[in-house]
């Protein structure tokens, strides 16, 4: 009995201690330009949804570390405004109903002031009307459409929108610039059947015709939704004889495809290749050392670009917290969370309207590099590199040796997305 | 007694569904519009389910012939909402005709199987049509125009006001569908459900029977396809793919096969349930099967079924 009452007073001062060390921190907080704001109230709320379910589960964890890892440094260091980060995060699946139905439940229901994540392409663009219906900002870090931002955004006006990731110029565009200075003239293409695999295609062929004069596409293949068997895929492409085999397939696709075009030697028999997703960790870490030596590889983010110390410093911090490098969507959940502090803090309120005119032409300092949303159609434009695959004592995986860094602005589509004056080469 | 404890149940479920779109909140309106459009896909679905007993495992094509049918509509000739509704609804009954007449003429194993190939191959054809269908990214734009019915307009991009459009229509469904059960016709098809050699000696042409209940599952469907549509703004090639075809069984299951509201009560307790498990976990799909495996072997008969058991 004695021993219960001991628990009970000792229950009480800890809480008390608690709260008041808290009522000082939070005093004692408030410098600088939010001091002056008090009117941002209670917790900044942010709705994250990605694919936690199926054979894509992983990039949901991935997305989860990122966005985690920055809502635990942000509140260590006083939150947004001197307002705590929350963070709830929902399975998207890949199925548009699910990603709507999240969309309505974050901001109606648990009362969301923002929204991030978004996997497929085809959710990103049927919650463009949601977005302006339930008007809250949504921060995509990973549909790569380049509709999202061209027309939902530019065309429609939907403001409400924006993109942290690179979208499918990064994968199309950037890698024709890369392919005109290859000896190959020759190209072919096994690619998702979707639309993201047909659009980047079609992006790469355009580029790259632009480019230089004397190319010709002379095959293609498309491997549906959850392929494992690659093999008349690689045949129809061996057949066609190309210099040079351009491939958008991803995640467990690639590995797949990879080892079974090893099996087959395609790597001998075509010695250009270029994997727009290649530098995905899911994939380098899956390959390990079977991906190839001098395959040209890219992403939206690869955690050795760039080599400065706010990036450095990330990858050992996420290495230290998770034990696993960071993928590509790590980085821009990562990011995301210091775009919508940067934003809130320069507004000086959460209000999506004013959350929307700070966020427009704003630059954010990320691990990426430096982030400028576009005022237009609110794409972040940032560089990602493409490189060669080579192998390296530091790491079990191959990693990007020689490098080549085609800038956003040189091969990102412009303004108003109309004509040829639209696309590169500017 | 029963007949009156039935209509003053159907009457307080209106009540609440009436006080829901008033004053319920925008969250609960949208899951409440998402629970009674599943409501009358699961009750058309169930004519051919339960009550002639085929199990079709392709009637997701018929929803995605509403949905596509009306965004197509809306998207190329016009966007009067009450216009494309109907015109989902030509299309998945067209849709149902011709796949009907090539699956009735088979049961059991082989119906299933039969229906699954055939919306399968409704769903490749939405994916790969990209053209005519936008392929993986679906039907965007879709628009919520305002009901024009001669000097007034309905502005059903209100949430609220899309709300009772779709509680009306899925009124209209429940009093077709029960006159439907409780004519003739419905009476040969639970005929041929219980006995199908026995109506067969009675003259009657099963197959012509078997499409018919084909036919109507397939057109409210449809009808369901298109108002999840333009609920939406957006129709997807999900909605063809056979999995999607699973969610009326289910419903159906939960909520009692043989019953006439079982469908209704087991979409509420499906949406509401799952909304619930996602609360607290994201490995709601472990938890949603376990749960869902428990109620249908648990109450046989469904949920619905255990009910009027226990008040006998």
């Amino acid at each position: 009995m004695a021993k219960k009452g001991w628990t009970r007073r000792r229950f009480i001062q800890a809480g008390l201690l608690t709260t008041g060390a808290a009522a000082l921190g939070g005093f004692a907080k408030p410098t600088g330009l939010w001091a002056a704001t008090p009117k941002i109230k209670g917790p900044i709320k942010v709705g994250y949804q990605a694919v936690m379910s199926g054979t894509l589960a992983g990039y949901g964890d991935f997305h989860r570390m990122g966005a985690t890892m920055a809502m635990e440094e942000i509140n260590a260091a006083g939150g947004i405004a001197g307002n705590k980060l929350v963070i709830e995060f929902r399975d998207s699946t890949l199925k548009t109903p699910e990603a709507i139905q999240n969309a309505r439940y974050f901001v109606d229901s648990w009362e969301a002031d923002f929204l991030a994540g978004v996997d497929s392409s085809g959710q990103a663009l049927a919650l463009g009307p949601v977005m302006a219906e339930l008007d809250r900002v949504l921060m995509v870090t990973h549909a790569a459409t380049e509709k999202l931002t061209e027309e939902q955004v530019f065309k429609n006006g939907i403001k409400q929108i924006f993109r942290i990731c690179s979208p499918t110029y990064q994968d199309g565009n950037a890698a024709a610039f890369v392919a005109k200075d290859l000896p190959a003239k020759t190209w072919a293409t096994v690619s998702p059947k979707y639309e993201y695999g047909y659009t980047c295609w079609e992006m790469f062929k355009n580029t790259l015709g632009k480019l230089k004069k004397d190319v010709s596409f002379t095959g293609e293949s498309w491997a549906p939704f959850g392929t494992t068997d690659f093999r008349p895929h690689i045949n129809t492409i061996l057949d066609a004889k190309p210099e040079g085999l351009y491939s958008t397939e991803w995640a467990g696709e690639l590995i797949t495809f990879v080892k079974q075009a090893k099996q087959a030697r395609l790597f001998e028999r075509i010695t250009h290749v270029m994997f727009p997703v290649g530098a995905a960790m899911d994939v380098l870490e899956g390959l390990g050392a079977e991906m190839p030596d001098n395959i040209w590889i890219s992403g939206r983010y690869f955690f050795l670009y760039p080599d400065s110390s706010q990036n450095n410093d990330w990858v050992q911090r996420f290495r230290k917290r998770w034990n696993h490098y960071p993928a590509y969507v790590s980085e821009t959940g990562y990011a995301t969370m210091f775009a919508f502090k940067k934003a809130v803090e320069a507004a000086g309120s959460k209000d999506t309207a004013a959350v929307i005119q700070a966020m427009e032409g704003m630059q954010l300092d990320s691990p990426a590099g430096r982030r400028v949303f576009r005022k237009e159609d609110h794409q972040a434009m940032y560089d990602v590199p493409w490189g060669l695959t080579a192998a390296s004592d530091k790491y079990p995986f191959k990693i990007m040796g020689k490098q080549v860094m085609v800038p956003a602005k040189d091969c990102f589509n412009r303004p108003p997305f109309e004509g040829d004056e639209s696309k590169p080469p500017f | 007694m029963n007949r009156h404890l039935n209509a003053f149940i159907a009457g307080l479920a209106l009540a609440i569904m009436i006080l829901i779109g008033l004053f319920g909140s925008r969250f609960v309106i949208y899951l409440t519009s998402r629970v009674m459009i599943l409501s009358i896909f699961a009750m058309g679905y169930n004519v051919l389910f339960g009550r002639t007993g085929l199990l079709s495992f392709g009637h997701a094509a018929f929803y995605a012939a509403g949905a596509y049918g009306l965004g197509l509509y809306s998207l190329h000739v016009s966007s009067h909402p009450l216009a494309g509704i109907l015109a989902g609804i030509v299309c998945a009954c067209l849709l149902s005709v011709l796949i009907g007449f090539f699956c009735v003429r088979h049961t059991e194993i082989y119906f299933a199987m039969l229906t699954l190939a055939f919306g399968m191959m409704v769903f490749s054809l939405i994916w790969n049509m990209r053209s005519i269908t936008g392929g993986d990214d679906g039907l965007v734009g879709i628009m919520r125009a305002p009901i024009a019915l001669g000097l007034v307009a309905i502005p059903i991009i209100k949430p609220q006001a899309y709300y009772f459009l779709i509680l009306l229509l899925l009124i209209v469904s429940i009093v077709l569908i029960y006159r439907i059960h409780h004519s003739p016709f419905g009476l040969v098809l639970a005929g041929i459900r219980e006995n199908e050699r026995r109506v067969a000696f009675a003259g009657v042409s099963l197959k012509n029977y078997r499409l018919g209940a084909f036919v109507i599952s397939g057109t409210f469907a449809g009808l369901a396809g298109a108002l999840a549509a333009l609920l939406e703004s957006h129709a997807e090639p999900f909605s063809a793919h056979w999995s999607h075809s699973a969610a009326p069984i289910l419903v159906t299951l939960i909520g009692g096969l043989q019953t006439f509201s079982g469908p209704i009560v087991g979409s509420v307790v499906f949406i509401v349930l799952r909304e619930t498990i996602e609360r607290f976990t994201h490995n709601w799909m472990l938890w949603f099967g376990l749960i869902l495996l428990v109620i249908i072997m648990g109450f046989r008969g469904g949920i619905v079924g255990i009910l009027s058991r226990w008040r006998k």
